[in-house]
This record gives C-alpha cells, sequence and structure tokens, in this order.
C-alpha cells in the first residue's frame, strides 16, 4: 500500500508541470539552470530515479530534499510531532464533542434542539478552515487578546501551557472538518440502533432509559462511527495543510504544501510516505478498537 | 451540545465583529498617511526586539539558487556587500570604504575598511571578497544566483589585504550599485569546502559580518538574532530582530493589528484602510525599484509592428488598474527606469500615453487592422485574437482581467489561460511558448537594464519579449561604457525615451510598498523594507 502510494507520487510529482523551485525563476538564466538540473540528478530518467529512491528507501534513507539540501527524513521528523499534535488534539475534540452531541440528537429526534444542532452541523460542515481560522485570530487574538495568533510557542517563552495556549485555535478550527461528520454519523447510526428489536426488548424489561442507551444502543451505534472515525483521519491531515498555514504552524502539511509548491520531488514523495503510513495505522487501530466495542469480532 | 451552541455564538459574533471592521475601516478611510518617522520621537533609545514576519523558511547565504524572496531580509541584514544601497539609492559604502575604475574603464579597485572581524571573531579580508567572487559567483558549476549579472567579471584580484581589484572583460559602470544588490560576502575560512549547501551554515548560524547575527533558527517558526558583538560599526540600538515564520498574509495582518509585530510589507493593499484605523500602527508608503510590463513576443509577427503596441498602451487603462489594484500606490510607467533612481528618472515621460481607445483603434487601423465580425478587429481573415498567459501571484489575475476588458474595447480578444506559478514560470520563461504576458522587474538600484533588453538576451536571458533592435544596444552598451555620472545620465534619458517610442515591453505602471510600522520604532530610514533592513543598526523602539 505505502509503497504503491510512493511509486504513484513519484510518477505524478514528476509529471507536473514546472520543476525545482531553484531553476523556476524569472532570474535564473538557461546556463545556471542547465547546471541546477545536473547538479540536481533531474536529466536522468524518471524509472530510475524512482528505482534509486526505493533502493535507499528501504533502509530508511528518503533522500536529500531539493529546497534545503537536508536529509528529507530529518525534515519530516522535525515536523512530524507538531502534526501529530494538532490532528490528535482535533480528533480528540471532534470525538469527545460529536459522540455526545450526536446521541442526544438522536435521542430527541425531530425536537428543537435536535434542528438547532443539524443546522450548526451543516454550518460547520460548509465553512471553510481558511476562513473560519481567520476570524478565530481575529476575535480571541486580535480582539479579546486571550490567545496567541499563531505559531507552536513564543519566542521568548517554551512553557507547556504557552504551547496549550497556542494550540487552542488550530485545533478546534482543524475539529471542524470532521467534527459534523462524526456528529451525523453518531445520530444516524444511535436513530437506527434505537429501532432495533433488543433495544425495545431492553425497553419493555423496565430498564431505566439512560441504562438503554448506555449499555445496549451506544456500543452498537459506535461501531459505524468508529469506521468513519477511522475513514476520517485521511480528511484531517488534508485539513492540516490549510490550518497550519493559516496559524503558522510548523507542522507537515505546511511543509507538503511547500514541498508541493517548490516541486520538491523526493520531499513529496517522503511525505506522502510518511500520511499514507499513518492512513493505514489509523485503519489498523480502528480494527483493533472494533475487538474492544463488539465480543463477535474478537478473535476466539 | 452546550458547546456546540457556544461555537456557533461565537462565530456569530464574529461575524459580527467583521462587519464591525469593515465599517470602521470605511469611516477612517479619509485620514491622511502618516510617516514612518514622524517627527514625535526624541532621542534613540537602546533596547528592545524587533520583529518582522516573513513567508517562509529562509535560506542563509545570498548566493544560493534557493535563497527566495523570505530570505533576502536577512541576508541583507547578517551579511554586507562592498557596497551597500545609500538612502538615496546610490552605492554606498559597506565593507569597501572607497572605489576607484581605472581609466580605461576595465577595472575597479576597492579599498576595503580596516579591522573587520567575522562574527567568529576571524578576521575579514580581501580573500573572503575574492573567494566570494571566484570561487562561488564565477564558478559556473555552482549555478549561483545572480551570477549572471557578473557576466562582464573575469576575476577579482587581492592587492593587499585590504585592497581588491574587480578585473572585467568590457566596461561595466554599474559595478558598485550591482555589489550592493544581494552580494553579501561569504567567510572563506568557513565555507572553503561547500559554499552554496553547507545546512549548518544556509540553516543554522552562519558566520557574518552585520551588526547582527544569527542566534538561533527555529525551522517553520523563527529566526532569532543578536547584536554582533564583532561589528566593527556603531552598536545597534535594538537588542534582538526576530523574524517569525508567517505564510498566510491575513495573519500576518491580524499579527500586526494584535500588536505581534513591529515592521511588515503590506501585500494585500485591500487590507490599507483597516490598518489605518488601527492605533499602534503607522502606515507608510516606500518607493520600489519595480515595474509592471506585458510582454507581446516578438516572434508572433502582429507584435512586431510598433503601432500596435503604442496601441495597446493607448488603449489599457492604467490609472485604472493602479487605483482598482493598488488602491492608488503606484504611478503610471513608459519606462524601465522607475522614480526611486531619481538622478536618472525622466518624469517628463509620465503623460505620454494617456488612456484613449479611440487613438488606440486609429493606431491599429493604421496597422492593416480592420472592423470584422462581432467588434473583432481582423486582418487576412483572420481575427485579432491570442492568449495571455498568466501567473497565480500578487496582483496579476486582476490586471489581467481589467487589461483583457480594455483590449475587448478595441476589438482585440485576449483569452486568459491562468496557471500555478511554477508551471507558468516554466511554459513563459524557461520555454518561451507564449504569446502575451504580465509581469514585473525588479533590479538593483541602477539603470543599468542591459540583461533584461539587449538583444543578445532574447529568446533566452531576462529579454522576455525577445525584442532586437541595433539603437537600443547600442544605448545600453553607451549606458554601461560612460564615464562619468553626467554621461550616464544623459545615455539613460535618451534610453528612457527611445523605449518609451518603441515599447519593447509594454510598460504599465511603478508600484510602492506599503509598509505598516508599530508607531514605537523609529529610525527606519523611507526606503522599501528590504532596503531599509540594511539600516537596521539605525532602528530604535521608544520606551512605552
Amino acid at each position: 500500500m505505502v509503497v504503491f502510494a510512493s511509486a504513484l507520487t513519484f510518477f505524478f510529482v514528476n509529471l507536473a508541470p514546472g520543476g525545482p523551485a531553484s531553476i523556476m525563476r524569472f532570474d535564473v538564466t538557461a546556463e545556471q539552470r542547465d547546471v541546477l538540473i545536473r547538479a540536481m540528478g533531474l536529466d536522468r530518467p524518471v524509472p530510475q530515479r524512482y528505482a534509486e529512491w526505493l533502493a535507499a528507501a528501504v533502509h530508511g534513507d528518503l533522500g536529500t530534499s531539493l529546497l534545503t539540501n537536508e536529509p528529507v527524513s530529518a525534515r519530516i521528523a522535525d515536523r512530524l510531532p507538531n502534526t501529530l499534535t494538532l490532528a490528535g488534539s482535533a480528533l480528540l475534540i471532534s470525538i469527545l464533542l460529536g459522540i455526545p452531541i450526536g446521541l442526544v440528537q438522536a435521542v430527541r429526534r425531530g425536537s428543537p434542539i435536535d434542528h438547532v444542532l443539524s443546522l450548526a452541523s451543516a454550518i460547520g460542515l460548509a465553512v471553510p478552515v481558511f476562513w473560519l481560522g481567520i476570524v478565530l485570530i481575529l476575535v480571541f487574538a486580535v480582539s479579546l487578546h486571550v490567545l496567541p495568533s499563531a505559531g507552536v510557542t513564543s519566542v521568548s517563552s517554551d512553557t507547556l501551557w504557552d504551547r496549550v495556549t497556542h494550540l487552542v485555535l488550530p485545533a478546534v478550527a482543524l475539529a471542524t472538518t470532521i467534527l459534523p461528520t462524526v456528529v451525523r454519523f453518531t445520530r444516524s447510526s444511535t436513530v437506527e440502533v434505537l429501532h432495533e428489536d433488543y433495544v425495545r426488548t431492553a425497553a419493555s424489561k423496565g430498564l431505566a432509559p439512560g441504562v438503554v442507551i448506555r449499555r445496549h444502543a451506544l456500543r452498537n451505534a459506535l461501531i459505524p462511527v468508529t469506521s468513519a472515525v477511522g475513514a476520517l483521519v485521511p480528511r484531517l491531515l488534508g485539513g492540516t495543510v490549510v490550518t497550519e498555514a493559516v496559524f503558522g504552524w510548523p507542522g507537515m502539511g505546511r511543509l507538503a504544501l511547500e514541498a508541493a509548491q517548490g516541486r520538491d520531488y523526493p520531499l513529496v514523495t517522503g511525505l506522502t510516505v510518511v500520511i499514507a503510513a499513518i492512513a493505514v495505522g489509523a485503519s489498523i487501530v480502528v480494527d483493533l478498537a472494533y475487538t474492544w466495542i463488539d465480543p463477535r469480532v474478537r478473535l476466539q | 451540545m452546550v458547546s456546540a451552541v457556544r461555537r456557533q455564538l461565537v462565530s456569530l459574533r464574529a461575524l459580527g465583529l467583521v462587519g464591525a471592521l469593515i465599517v470602521s475601516a470605511c469611516s477612517s478611510s479619509g485620514q491622511p498617511a502618516a510617516s514612518g518617522t514622524a517627527a514625535t520621537q526624541g532621542a534613540p533609545a537602546s533596547g528592545g526586539t524587533v520583529t518582522i514576519p516573513i513567508g517562509a523558511d529562509p535560506t542563509l547565504n545570498p548566493w544560493s539558487p534557493n535563497a527566495f524572496v523570505e530570505s533576502l531580509f536577512i541576508n541583507r541584514v547578517i551579511f554586507e556587500g562592498v557596497t551597500k544601497p545609500g538612502k538615496d539609492l546610490a552605492p554606498a559604502p559597506d565593507l569597501a570604504e572607497s572605489w576607484t575604475t581605472a581609466s580605461d574603464g576595465l577595472s575597479w579597485t576597492f579599498k576595503l575598511r580596516t579591522g573587520v572581524k567575522w562574527s567568529d571573531g576571524q578576521p575579514f579580508s580581501a580573500d573572503d571578497v575574492a573567494f566570494t567572487f571566484n570561487d562561488i559567483v564565477l564558478k559556473k558549476d555552482l549555478g549561483a544566483q545572480n551570477a549572471a549579472s557578473y557576466a562582464a567579471l573575469k576575476q577579482v584580484t587581492v592587492v593587499d589585504p585590504n585592497t581588491v581589484r574587480f578585473d572585467l572583460s568590457r566596461k561595466f559602470a554599474a559595478l558598485p550599485s550591482f555589489l550592493a544588490y544581494n552580494a553579501g560576502i561569504l567567510p572563506k575560512h568557513v565555507l572553503s569546502a561547500n559554499p552554496l549547501t553547507t545546512t549548518s551554515f544556509n540553516k543554522g548560524a552562519p558566520v557574518s559580518t552585520g551588526p547582527f547575527k544569527v542566534e538561533k533558527y527555529t525551522s517553520g517558526q523563527s529566526v532569532s538574532l543578536v547584536r554582533n558583538e564583532s561589528y566593527f560599526g556603531p552598536k545597534p540600538y535594538l537588542d534582538k530582530v526576530v523574524f517569525t515564520v508567517v505564510p498566510d498574509p491575513n495573519t500576518q495582518i491580524a499579527q500586526a493589528l494584535s500588536g505581534d509585530l513591529s515592521i511588515m510589507i503590506l501585500d494585500n493593499k485591500a487590507a490599507v484602510d483597516r490598518v489605518k484605523s488601527a492605533s499602534g500602527l503607522v502606515v507608510a508608503s516606500r518607493p520600489l525599484v519595480q515595474y509592471y510590463w506585458l510582454a507581446l513576443n516578438q516572434t508572433d509577427p502582429r507584435f512586431t509592428d510598433v503601432r500596435v503596441r503604442q496601441a495597446f498602451v493607448e488603449a489599457i487603462d492604467r490609472n485604472a488598474i493602479i487605483k482598482s489594484v493598488e488602491l492608488g500606490y503606484g504611478s503610471i510607467a513608459n519606462s524601465p527606469i522607475t522614480p526611486a533612481l531619481a538622478a536618472f528618472y525622466d518624469p517628463s515621460l509620465a503623460s505620454k500615453y494617456p488612456y484613449d481607445p479611440a487613438k488606440a483603434k486609429d493606431l491599429l487601423a493604421q496597422a492593416g487592422w480592420t472592423a470584422g465580425t462581432n467588434g473583432v478587429l481582423q486582418k487576412d481573415g483572420k481575427p485579432f485574437q491570442f492568449t495571455m498567459d498568466v501567473g497565480q501571484r500578487g496582483v496579476l489575475e486582476p490586471v489581467n482581467a481589467l487589461i483583457q476588458q480594455d483590449l475587448k474595447k478595441v476589438g482585440v480578444v485576449a483569452d486568459l489561460n491562468t496557471m500555478e506559478w511554477n508551471a507558468y514560470i516554466q511554459k513563459v520563461v524557461v520555454r518561451r511558448d507564449y504569446t502575451a504576458t504580465v509581469n514585473w522587474w525588479t533590479y538593483p538600484s541602477d539603470p543599468d537594464v542591459f540583461p533584461y533588453y539587449h538583444s543578445s538576451a532574447a529568446g533566452k536571458g531576462f529579454n522576455i519579449p525577445g525584442y532586437q533592435d541595433p539603437k537600443l544596444d547600442d544605448l545600453l552598451v553607451q549606458g554601461q561604457t560612460a564615464s562619468d555620472l553626467e554621461q550616464r545620465k544623459a545615455v539613460y534619458k535618451q534610453l528612457q525615451t527611445y523605449t518609451s517610442d518603441t515599447l519593447p515591453y509594454l510598460f504599465l505602471w511603478y508600484p510602492q510598498e506599503i509598509d505598516v510600522l508599530s508607531s514605537s520604532l523609529h529610525g527606519v530610514p523611507e526606503l522599501g523594507l528590504r532596503d531599509a533592513v540594511q539600516y537596521i543598526g539605525e532602528w530604535w523602539l521608544a520606551k512605552p
């Protein structure tokens, strides 16, 4: 899977019009361009370059960035923790808020509160992150002065509290890319489960409504939600590109944008490999979560 | 549930706030623009930190092919050239104290400052200058940035530890100006093995000679500078200079509004009124050595007729472009020499081609273009229709749309083909596979525009339209070989008149830069920020 993604990326990014930013400048002469193309090894055929890249990659060497001459793995390792912190926080926010909201909507289906919350998630789904990000900055950093506008730490202080305050706005902005979907999945699957015979049986046994929902409905309703959350991880990682640019967050999303704009072929490929690995990892985690939620899936 | 409702309420309130911002911006647009260094300042005070935003991680090496525009600020603060742009943009002493040219004009001798030290304490000498040029710029297989500007340079000879001589293959009167333009001298003792790709230098803490040196480079976040204790000049007032990496220009504006930045370039001029209305910020317009142009590919026979080129200039409402796209921060251009080069600029040409669609139609008719179907001009049965390639950067997209409308009014159809920047460069610049395109040139503070106009650069160098004209070539060479300032002024006055007649490029406008400064920041010269940073030793912060 990961190898396939790397091959696809390597060939597509090399086929894209343009070239590394160092040669795609107005103020570079044809002569300089030729020199730099040779220095970067881009005068050789793409399949040959991919074969060499793959041979090195299986030994953990993802190549050298064309834009900075640093090892690709070092550039990614530098940014990966920031992206995982941001995306992890956004995921946590989405789950901790999305599941209860969806549950409330399902239980109070058709009530005014259901309609208000449905409208809210429709708006949340429609608002673009870059706009929401700027609005959040204008409100909380410019007007209220309660949270910092951008960056991962202040230049002068680097405490845990400082880092948390910097994380709040980008995490909230990024969470909106998946929160409405989590809410909708929770709502629809809970609504479905509430109509199942075993829930009706449990209710008719005289169990309290809270117990019915917690013990019988929720667990079954969460199965499709779990797979939805797994499927949302790639969207979440895609959302980091815009979020990180708006909030000046030094993560992989911004690195990917710079790499793509600058046609840094090895860096784009390296990032794709890492992101593909994360997506594959997320689906493995989802599979493991199934076994916890649904005893039927457990092996013997 | 409660949180979700609150979230939506916050968004609604935020919408209200944005509305309020717009209203307050409108109500304040009548305020006069304040000048950057107002009179109310008192004596310079020592101390404090200045914060400047940049769009991406910089490469701390002025000759690296990967040192893009975001690298200019820091490189111009930490590295010093043989010369630097004076406050009048004429070359001024930097590492050199004085210079003379030989009587045959084929060499320049620079007397270097004595007692200059690198930030690691090692002495600076003529060897470093020779190393920078002989072993980096002139080494063709390194592909150093800007190397093409030194085509006339044969070598740099060390005369004695404090004297260097630039030996030339032809006269090059603009050499001291070019040496002031992104031509920082690098330390031989650090970079002799690997001048352009030493990561610990380019992305770490380089050894430099300027008033500040790098304290810490944090990738994706910031580069902080502290005073260079080995600096030869007067001690700077500021304690620290921090460049923060903020890629989104709107976030930069928000940071300026929240008081996080000391000075920035306002690229999005639409926000100028909003910034002017903010307390604690000052807005200033600055001259630039830059002009926008429309290039018509001279391999297309329709555009080799000067009447067609003149007709296009008459047809394009350049004042409307300046007003709508630059919000008035610019002036009409009719030659490549910008008003910022005050000693050379000829203001009498400013009114040469007023917006006049009727005259444009006349000129096109003289060139054989007659009315065809649907109001489109035609010649030999073919309609006057072509494609303009548009790069996605800055103001280029709206400008092209305005030009398209103006040309349509005189019966010329321009189809716009918009592309991502990198792909655009490959098509237009590398392959020269284009018919018409709008862009700009920024160049060293000297009227020597040889590289952009000489016929030797047509089709491959910086002569984008591929215009070739022996008389223009002659003027360009005369400008390079003129022996004194008065003679150069006379040549470049002729060159301005001649290019405004012949229109190798269709000149559009000279932009101005809008800088946003914290009102506590003083001592910043009235130059574009990328030049003003070369005087950062004179900047100071008023005590709160």
